[in-house]
């Protein structure tokens, strides 16, 4: 790892740290339902949206109403952006005049899970198949309404500890509308006019052609972009404006731009830690949690930034030089956000995956295998490290659940977290929320990994839907393996990767798979659905039955959780079990990949 | 038709995860 690599990662957690408490006191104090200066000018906006729906935001709901508020808010917003997205054709701000050619059905369910479930994966190139009004309203709605979804899930669990006796976890609509009020759009306003100052176009104009120095013709694509980025990276959604997303120009058009963005993904997850702290009445509890995921966070920054600063054997036995000089960089550059170099690119792609954000720089298929290892690791261990807006919090909240208890088996301490008896059915619901994840990823890697789409018989017609502009190609038969560009261990890591991807919620692509088929937009938008609600429902259970007890005092067997030990205790359950969990699939792509490198293998 | 498909697929999904939800509440009060 070079100084300047050191730099950049200790400048970044010193920031980091620095944004955390006071944003988290000030999240604590907005979902608390106290008063900030900010009510004075958006007070009128919130009572006013809460009369528009009819919603009392002091009734509290149990957490099954909770539940299904969150469940029929989403189905009702992705059916909505299907629509949306189907008709894009008929609809206004249109002048590529894209239509339902580019948009199949396949694709459109795709996409509607996905930004539904704050994944953003994108099986298409944005740029060639979304209208401006597809991508500030069927799809910037979700990159708000997901975001806010998921830090009013965060808030529901936190509730869980902090309530006493109580039968509700609160109130689905008044997080909802809070969090995106209060939280997300004040940032986005600020953020948004940082980027344009960055030089991020925000305009409506059509496309420019332009002649380029070869005398060739070139199409820039332009468009609303400042706007689009600052949720994208705040609300850790991650869809990119253009296919390149933030390798492009427009998106990300300077190093501090590029730093500003890592900052912007990770600053409300790690301020989250903080605000449940101080809602549980014990700040240190927040740290305890800030410091676990801060340790992995750190590790995954380093080890990602020295394997690609190390380079690979094949550059070595080529006699190329790749110690970083003066003049270069040094390391594998391959795939690399050029104008920033490999630091900057490996806390890109650490920060990224460690959020369910999924925004890229630098393209993660071309990353040596133990550098690609880190991103890969990250998000299939439930993205946890900060994770995404509300989605890192409630992970780790169940991997705490669940260090309490192994901590009670393996130590003989009385199962408990912040004063609530972890019994039978919180472990239970954890369990089946890290059970749920392990099943979707896996599975559908194992079915991708073997399928065989016939020519003929019931499974072609899936080929052939009436209105796909696929109209029955041959490139949508055959095994999905098939549409991968690699063979061999790499080619199972990137649909590994893509599985890992969706489940978590992540949304960033190995980009070495062509997954706009009807099996991949198919597979991949369930295992998106999957990853985000059937995980949510269980621990929304765990926060509801612990909402309900009142809590116990501490006694000689309780095991502090407040304390640097429980930190590192928590940062092995969650490697241990994503080790225990992974670990044959990990064999399977970059571990394997690696000591092929070091045989100089070339496929 | 293949509009329709999805659009059913997507309804059953969330009409799943509210019997998923109600699952999970039986099982606590099942249990305890």
């Amino acid at each position: 790892m070079t100084a300047l690599a050191t730099l950049q990662i200790a400048v970044y957690f010193g920031i980091l740290l620095l944004i955390t408490k006071p944003l988290g006191s000030y999240m604590a104090r907005v979902f608390e339902g106290e008063r900030t200066p900010l009510h004075r000018g958006l007070g009128w906006l919130e009572r006013g949206t809460y009369r528009v729906l009819g919603v009392d935001p002091e009734k509290d709901m149990k957490w099954t109403t909770y539940a299904v508020a969150m469940l029929m808010f989403s189905l009702i917003s992705m059916l909505f952006t299907y629509a949306a997205l189907r008709l894009q054709g008929f609809l206004p701000l249109n002048p590529q005049h894209f239509g339902g050619k580019q948009m199949t059905p396949d694709l459109a369910f795709n996409t509607a899970a996905s930004f539904t479930a704050n994944t953003n994966w994108q099986s298409h190139s944005p740029d060639v198949t979304v209208s401006y009004f597809s991508n500030m309203v069927a799809l910037a709605i979700h990159n708000w309404a997901s975001a806010a979804v998921g830090i009013a899930i965060a808030m529901a669990v936190i509730r869980g500890f902090s309530r006493k006796s109580a039968s509700g976890v609160g109130n689905f609509w008044a997080d909802m509308v809070r969090g995106a009020l209060y939280v997300l759009l004040p940032i986005s306003i600020v953020g948004a006019l940082m980027f344009v100052a960055m030089g991020v176009p925000q305009n409506f104009d059509p496309y420019t052609t332009v002649t380029t120095l070869e005398g060739a013709k070139q199409t820039i694509a332009l468009g609303p972009v400042a706007s689009q980025e600052v949720i994208k990276q705040l609300g850790t959604n991650g869809g990119g404006f253009f296919n390149a997303n933030s390798a492009h120009p427009f998106e990300n058009p300077s190093a501090v731009s590029s730093f500003f963005t890592v900052l912007l993904i990770w600053s409300i997850p790690a301020a989250l830690t903080h605000t449940f702290g101080k809602m549980v009445g014990n700040a240190k509890q927040g740290w305890a949690l800030f410091g676990a995921m801060a340790a992995m966070a750190l590790a995954g920054a380093v080890i990602t930034s020295a394997a690609e600063q190390a380079g690979t054997p094949h550059l070595d036995s080529a006699h190329i030089e790749t110690a970083a000089t003066a003049l270069q960089p040094g390391g594998s550059m391959e795939g690399k956000e050029v104008r920033f170099g490999i630091a900057a690119s490996a806390l890109f792609a650490t920060v990224t995956t460690g959020a369910s954000c999924g925004a890229v720089n630098a393209m993660h298929d071309s990353f040596t295998p133990l550098g690609g290892l880190v991103p890969l690791f990250n998000m299939l261990t439930g993205e946890v490290i900060f994770g995404g807006v509300g989605a890192g919090l409630y992970g780790m909240i169940m991997f705490a659940v669940l260090a309490v208890f192994i901590a009670g088996l393996m130590v003989g301490r009385t199962p408990e977290y912040l004063g609530k008896k972890i019994e039978r059915f919180e472990v239970q619901m954890a369990m089946l929320a890290a059970l749920v994840l392990a099943a979707s990823v896996l599975g559908f890697t194992a079915l991708s990994s073997t399928v065989d789409l016939p020519k003929e018989g019931a499974l072609a017609a899936v080929n052939t839907w009436p209105g796909s502009a696929y109209g029955g190609s041959d490139t949508v038969y055959g095994a999905a393996t098939g549409n991968l560009n690699n063979g061999g261990p790499h080619g199972f890591s990137e649909i590994f990767y893509t599985y890992a991807s969706a489940t978590g919620n992540n949304g960033s692509a190995f980009a070495g798979i062509t997954a706009n088929t009807p099996w991949y937009n198919t597979t991949i938008g369930f295992a998106m659905l999957i990853g985000r609600f059937l995980m949510i429902v269980p621990l929304l259970a765990m926060a509801g039955a612990l909402a309900r007890k009142a809590p116990v005092p501490a006694s000689s067997g309780t095991f502090p959780t407040d304390t640097p030990t429980f930190a590192a205790l928590l940062v092995g359950v969650v490697v241990i079990v994503g080790a225990l969990t992974y670990f044959p699939g990990l064999s399977l792509g970059p571990i394997v990949e690696h000591f092929r490198m070091h045989a100089l293998a070339t496929h | 038709m293949a509009d329709s498909i999805f659009i059913a697929v997507t309804i059953g999904f969330f009409a799943l995860s509210v019997a998923y939800t109600y699952g999970c509440e039986k099982l606590r009060g099942g249990r305890q």
